[in-house]
């Protein structure tokens, strides 16, 4: 068992040094203690929300990051228990990794299975949720920003006075975040009229808000901005859009992402205008990132955020981007942030 | 008495008139031929599941597994054209069969396993949001998606599939009537006829009211048991189709809201006409007074929860109805 695995670290590490090789072949530096020897290096994902897209690519990249490094990755999937996530964090002490990322969760029932495992020696970040620890570095996707370009384009496309539908609902923190920054915009732009503001979780929440959405263009057809800070609700907007056809004659601005999405952005006539998204995969590679950082005794900062992008309707079709693969191969802001990489961490986008 | 018994029998009616009448003062637009047409396209796919959860409650047995069937049907739909590239025929077809076979399973489960009818389709409801999952690992299905194997699905919706959902008929105004609402019509008047006036239908209610005098007037209660629950796996996997079309791809949801709204209007249908009883006609204007509710507070910028908190009361006043003034609930 011992030999295997240490002959599997080894081929690891000799597959990622070649890799780095040919990246940088001046530095061609070695990795600091315990990337090393990467193969003895185990460290648990504790997660806490994993179904739908969103979750699936940012598995699949703190996989492609752990796997760059070569270390030993165990993923625990709470499926939306608060308390068997914390649980699952002692799992993991007992597991003996030497590094935990906690992915989403609650505060109150994260905060002392965090500590817990701060207290026996192990280094922990945290993604999307506050485990309020000095200790322990918060990954984040930046909500504000992503509101922020999503509406400084709509600013862009539509000057600085229109009626706007606006879709939210309250008490979901990414949520709550990027209505921090609407309320400002609103501030910012006396022209900005909020002539209604609607949503639902009601799954399928794309269908519900649907609903909701054309009762609202019914009721004010004068509407020109729908700004749907999240994508099933603008995927909802442009069902009602499309179905009360007035597709040319609003905007829709979102956050997020999928190939779904890209597809809706690039029918003919969408309404669908831009949208600001974080690559998941990419939070998921920099949350490994973060870990690793901690684990050679560096320091990544209390808060790591990753940078989001604007993806505009005109973007996808001048560069012909079908699907998300299309999206990083083509938008390379999308598919890698420069965010904690110190010269020997190995980039798992790297060809 | 006799007051009371046209409270019992019109009071729900009266209740919905003016529930229009006080939104076309209070919200602007409510009152327009698109705007009814609106509300019966909102209500279209729950308006569809309730019906078929109408023949389960009609033999006395309950359909929880509806909601899970009309999205595993939704993405059964998005992985035969998407996926394995087949044309909308196909993918209707490969709906109405998961449809039927879920709804043969659970008549079996009920009648010939003996397991509780609640437990059963509970059951089928989790097996079918876990099973919707397994063929793309969790992904949702649309255009251009990567695979778990890591090709890239090109096929994609067929236009036949999509105008289930978008196409609209003319009726005196050009493109006025969607697909979705004919289709609610359509099978809200083919379930009713069956259930009212055909000997199976009536066969169905008898079995509902008491199990062992049907059998012992020689009914194949069982048969009769058994076919309900494929109405009810049928009519919401139609449920599901309209929703694939509708939003144009093939999304994991568990579809609990499908199930409690149609359940909602269902069990709101008990109190129309004072029927006391599951009826196909009740279920069609419980639909219709849920979305006229929903539509109105919208519009008058209503959030969500005090929509919820409105469903609920609406519910709750017609059980009350049913089970406490018409007093027929007592058997």
């Amino acid at each position: 068992m011992n030999i295997t695995r240490r002959l599997l670290g080894k081929a690891a590490l000799g597959l990622a040094g070649a890799t780095l090789l040919m990246q940088l072949p001046a530095i061609a530096q070695d990795r600091p203690a315990p990337f090393d020897k990467p193969g003895a290096v185990k460290i648990a994902l504790v997660r806490y929300l994993s179904t739908g897209d969103f979750f699936q690519a940012y598995l699949s990249g703190v996989e492609a990051q752990a796997k760059a490094l070569g270390v030993d990755l165990r993923v625990l999937d709470s499926r939306q228990d608060a308390a068997l996530q914390a649980d699952m964090v002692d799992q993991a002490i007992a597991l003996g990794v030497q590094g935990i990322i906690i992915q989403h969760g609650l505060t109150e029932s994260m905060k002392d299975a965090a500590q817990r495992a701060v207290d026996a020696g192990i280094k922990v970040v945290a993604f999307d949720v506050n485990v309020e620890n000095p200790k322990i570095p918060q990954i984040e996707q930046s909500d504000r920003d992503l509101a922020r370009l999503a509406l400084e384009q709509a600013v862009k496309d539509n000057g600085e006075s229109w009626k706007a539908g606006y879709v939210y609902v309250a008490g979901i923190a990414p949520l709550d975040r990027r209505n921090e920054t609407w309320v400002e915009f609103k501030k910012k732009y006396s022209g900005i009229n909020e002539a209604a503001m609607f949503g639902t979780l009601d799954n399928p929440i794309a269908n519900s808000v649907a609903n909701q959405a054309r009762s609202v263009l019914s009721a004010h057809p004068d509407i020109k901005v729908m700004f749907a800070p999240y994508d099933e609700f603008a995927k909802g907007v442009k069902i009602a859009v499309d179905e009360a056809g007035l597709n040319k004659d609003i905007k829709i601005y979102s956050a997020d992402i999928s190939t779904s999405d890209i597809a809706a952005m690039r029918e003919p006539d969408s309404a669908w205008a831009a949208t600001a998204a974080t690559n998941p995969a990419v939070v998921g590679q920099v949350s490994v990132r973060a870990l690793a950082q901690l684990l050679a005794g560096e320091d990544p900062g209390h808060n790591v955020i990753v940078p989001p992008t604007l993806i505009t309707q005109k973007d996808l079709l001048d560069k012909d981007i079908k699907n998300m693969e299309d999206l990083s191969a083509k938008l390379p802001q999308f598919a890698h942030a420069d965010v904690a990489m110190p010269a020997w961490m190995p980039n798992p986008n790297a060809k | 008495m006799i007051l009371r018994d046209r409270a019992i029998r019109y009071g729900f009616i009266v209740l919905l008139f003016g529930l229009i009448a006080y939104f076309a003062i209070a919200a602007d637009g409510f009152v327009s031929p698109q705007s009814a047409v609106f509300i019966f396209q909102s209500v279209a796919i729950t308006g569809v599941l309730a019906l078929g959860v109408t023949a389960t409650l009609v033999v006395g047995g309950f359909d929880l597994s509806i909601g899970s069937v009309a999205t595993s049907a939704m993405m059964a739909a998005a992985y035969v054209m998407v996926v394995l590239e087949q044309n909308a025929v196909v993918a209707v077809v490969a709906c109405l069969v998961i449809g039927a076979v879920v709804g043969l399973i659970n008549g079996w489960l009920i009648v010939y396993m003996r397991v509780p009818d609640l437990l059963a389709t509970l059951g089928m409801m989790f097996l079918l949001v876990g099973l919707q999952r397994i063929p793309t690992e969790g992904r949702s299905i649309a255009t251009g998606m990567t695979m778990p194997d890591g090709s890239v699905a090109n096929g994609s919706f067929g236009a036949a599939f999509l105008a289930l959902g978008r196409h609209r008929f003319d009726f005196f105004i050009p493109n006025l009537i969607p697909v979705s609402v004919v289709v609610l019509l359509v099978l809200a008047v083919l379930i009713w006829f069956f259930l009212e006036y055909t000997r199976f239908g009536r066969m169905m209610y008898a079995v509902g009211s008491n199990e062992r005098a049907a059998e012992l007037a020689g009914a194949p209660v069982k048969a009769y048991k058994i076919w309900a629950y494929v109405i009810s796996g049928v009519f919401a996997s139609i449920g599901g189709i309209l929703l694939a079309a509708r939003l144009g791809r093939g999304d994991i949801a568990s579809g609990n809201n499908l199930l409690l709204d149609a359940v909602a209007a269902a069990l709101i249908g008990y109190a129309v006409l004072g029927a006391a009883k599951p009826n196909a006609f009740g279920t069609a204007v419980g639909a219709v007074f849920v979305g006229v509710l929903l539509q109105g507070l919208t519009m008058m910028n209503a959030p969500y929860y005090t929509q919820d908190f409105v469903k609920g009361v609406v519910l709750v006043v017609a059980l009350v109805f049913t089970f406490a003034l018409s007093g027929r609930g007592r058997r």
